[in-house]
């Protein structure tokens, strides 16, 4: 013996449990290509049977849950990849800015101004008193200054423009640190009262995701829900609710990161676009430019001991060919009259051999045991490298990134195909559900009128 | 569950599909440049060769002008002494008249002035300016060599110097570009103007005559010995502008294995990256935009 009230309630159960379970495919539809969406499915439980007499009569079905299907290992690995992607891309991006500087392929850099210096001495040797082919020495050497000056400003500025983007990227992890901040705090609350914050956590999920495309963040999960986030050295971010942002601070010309309590923590800053042009600024770049510095100081040092060896057009001892320096920013010629180029070697006006050992200069190895052209090539060698490097590794790091992605949809993302299947599905239950309802409802009015 | 597939195609064809375009743009780009190598990064070791194959190319370039200007020089002073050598020769021709003993006086002074102009020819041509700068002067080219000093035993003084001018005409060859006059006029027992000047107080006294005669072709060796230095230097220097073109021919092929493209190759890579570019294109246009929706009444 059942319970015809109890029939029509277990029918409404069932309206009600396949009416949510279309608000949730409709849902999924909608969201069909969310950006970070997991698709969600009902789960529905029967409800706990009852006993009449000595029978169990079920009392129907619930939506118990809305589960979201997201494979959170395959999440924190894509966070993972994302933060040594991005670094790779600011990495990539800088150096390529850098090589264009000295590419050689298109006659950019300094070979054709080195040769150009050096065969001007040459042209000299030929007719030393010659105040035009002096005069050229001169120019020629201007000439190289100016290609060691646009290679050096080039650097420095490139150095610059990339330090520029750090507060920036710095305010853009601080504002993505409080939006998870305000979700852990929004899935602390849904869990605490028993609900699944799926759309929660799927929206924290992208926001560390895109956190990780700027910055090397480790994830950790705590008891409540919330993650915490640390970077640089263990510095915290996010914790539960609160958020710990970063500073930037210019020490020493360059912008610094600082942590919540203004600890600095720029050596720490290891991945994401930050890290990525973090180590651009600060190793890259000042690697190469010391380089050129070195090229720059070498050949001024050398040039200027024979060129003082020597006698220029009066007879009078050649004085500093080029300005003393070290940088090759500050790289310049110091003779404006040509008749002080030391051409000579015993001092008679017309002698070329100091001339000859001057040019000779550019096949002794005057620069880290190198010749200069020998040194400039290495150094555009190793830029060359670093960037083919850098290039390759990002590479191999997009198709892992693909891969992943292609793994992660496999389980989250939304299958048309799939949710048209759920629809016919909840829609054929809802329609049969009704139907109970209808027969029971006239079953009911038949036993109310029986007496009648 | 069971194995469930990635339901979003268009996430893994476009890269896919970036990536063939990628291959056809960088054939395009290979052919209309001619370069296999547009930046550091595509070939880091070719283009440090480059650098170092430029640097040879714009020497050797440098060495062919030095040749240049040196010959132009050499040819100047060659030319010269050949009508220093032609005066010394009318000179030996009058000595051997003068020597005649059957001259008279006034003859003999004939003979004196005529010597006595071809010194001062001679004089003149052993001054000979090229540009500017005197050739015979050693390395002291802007103060004009030989002076008249009637203090000097010839009458003539050279007050240039001895050193000479090296030019580099190849990686390891430097060449002299200048015989100091000291050398060529001023030899041991061979001194052009002394013996033109005894000629002429030979011919002038009429004692003495043979002597100086001998002196005079003994300095006339020694001129056309000099000389030979000239015609030497020209062939070495001839014989350098060939190396040097050798060498360009040279460099301009290791410049194309080092950075140039393979014209055929690249074709090649064209035409089936485009193929690949147009299969993926036409396969992505095929993919079912239908879903289990499309059949759902």
């Amino acid at each position: 013996m059942g319970s015809l009230f109890g029939s029509l309630n277990v029918a409404l159960q069932s309206l009600l449990a396949n009416q949510a379970a279309l608000e949730i495919t409709s849902n999924n539809v909608a969201n069909a290509n969310t950006p970070g969406f997991s698709r969600q499915r009902p789960v529905l439980t029967e409800q706990p049977p009852v006993q009449i007499g000595s029978l169990l009569f079920g009392t129907g079905v619930s939506l118990s849950q809305v589960q979201s299907v997201r494979d959170q290992v395959l999440e924190l690995r894509i966070q993972q990849e994302t933060q040594h992607s991005g670094q790779l891309d600011s990495q990539v991006s800088g150096l390529d800015q850098i090589q264009a500087l000295f590419n050689e392929t298109q006659g950019v850099g300094l070979q054709s101004a080195l040769s150009k210096f050096f065969n001007s001495l040459q042209s000299l040797s030929t007719d030393p008193t010659n105040l035009t082919l002096r005069q050229n020495v001169l120019n020629a050497g201007q000439q190289l200054a100016d290609a060691f000056h646009q290679a050096s400003t080039g650097l420095t500025r490139i150095k610059s423009g990339i330090d520029q983007t750090v507060p920036q990227t710095v305010s853009q992890v601080n504002q993505l640190a409080s939006e998870i901040a305000d979700l852990n705090a929004k899935i602390a609350s849904s869990q605490g009262s028993g609900q699944e914050p799926g759309a929660f956590v799927d929206q924290r999920n992208e926001a560390i995701r895109q956190l990780s495309n700027l910055v090397n963040v480790s994830v950790i999960d705590a008891k409540d829900g919330t993650v915490t986030l640390t970077t640089g050295n263990g510095s915290a971010l996010v914790v539960g609710n609160q958020t710990f942002g970063l500073q930037t601070q210019v020490i020493g010309g360059v912008q610094h990161v600082l942590d919540a309590q203004g600890t600095d923590i720029t050596t720490g800053i290891t991945g994401g676009t930050l890290g990525g042009t973090i180590q651009v600024r600060d190793q890259s770049v000042p690697s190469f430019l010391s380089s050129l510095d070195q090229l720059a100081s070498s050949l001024t040092t050398a040039f200027n001991t024979q060129h003082a060896a020597g006698f220029d057009l009066n007879g009078a001892a050649g004085g500093n060919f080029f300005n003393p320096t070290t940088t090759a920013a500050n790289f310049g010629v110091a003779i404006t009259d040509p008749k002080k180029v030391a051409a000579s070697s015993d001092g008679t006006a017309g002698n070329n051999g100091n001339a000859l050992a001057l040019a000779a200069l550019q096949n002794q190895n005057i620069v880290g045991g190198q010749t200069v052209t020998a040194f400039y090539a290495n150094l555009i060698s190793t830029i060359g490298s670093q960037a083919s490097d850098a290039k390759n590794q990002q590479q191999a790091e997009d198709s892992v990134l693909q891969q992943l992605t292609n793994q992660r949809n496999a389980v989250s993302r939304v299958s048309l195909d799939e949710e048209a299947a759920n629809l016919v599905q909840y829609q054929r239950a809802y329609d049969a559900a009704a139907r109970v309802f209808s027969v029971i409802n006239d079953l009911t009015d038949v036993t109310i009128n029986l007496g009648k | 569950m069971s194995l469930r597939i990635n339901p979003d195609l268009f996430s893994t064809l476009l890269p896919a599909l970036g990536q063939d375009r990628q291959r056809v743009n960088t054939a395009l780009a290979q052919i209309s440049s001619g370069l296999r190598v547009t930046s550091l990064s595509d070939d880091p070791f070719a283009v440090a060769g480059l650098v170092l194959n430029q640097t040879e190319s714009d020497t050797a370039a440098q060495f062919t002008q030095s040749i240049a200007s040196v010959q132009a020089r050499l040819q100047t002073a060659d030319s010269s002494l050949n009508s220093i050598v032609q005066a010394l020769n009318r000179a030996i021709s009058l000595g051997i008249q003068g020597a005649n003993g059957t001259l008279s006086d006034t003859e003999r002074q004939q003979l004196a002035n005529e010597v006595g102009t071809i010194k001062q020819q001679v004089v003149d041509l052993a001054n000979t300016a090229f540009q500017g700068k005197y050739i015979y002067a050693g390395t002291a080219v802007t103060t004009q060599p030989y002076v008249l000093d009637s203090t000097s035993p010839s009458g003539v003084r050279y007050v240039g110097n001895n050193s000479v001018n090296n030019v580099q005409v190849g990686q390891s060859e430097f060449v002299p570009i200048n015989a100091p006059g000291s050398t060529i006029f001023n030899g041991s027992g061979a001194d052009v103007f002394q013996a033109l000047h005894d000629l002429v107080a030979g011919l002038q006294s009429g004692t003495g005559i043979p002597a100086a005669n001998a002196e005079l072709s003994a300095a006339f060796s020694n001129v056309n010995l000099q000389r030979t230095f000239y015609g030497n230097t020209l062939d070495r220097l001839s014989a350098a502008n060939l190396n040097l073109s050798q060498e360009k021919v040279t460099l301009t092929q290791q410049k194309t294995d080092l950075v140039g493209a393979d014209l055929a190759r690249a074709a090649t890579d064209l035409a089936q990256s485009e193929t690949t570019l147009n299969a993926s294109l036409a396969a992505f246009g095929r993919i079912s935009q239908n879903s289990l929706f499309n059949f759902l009444k």
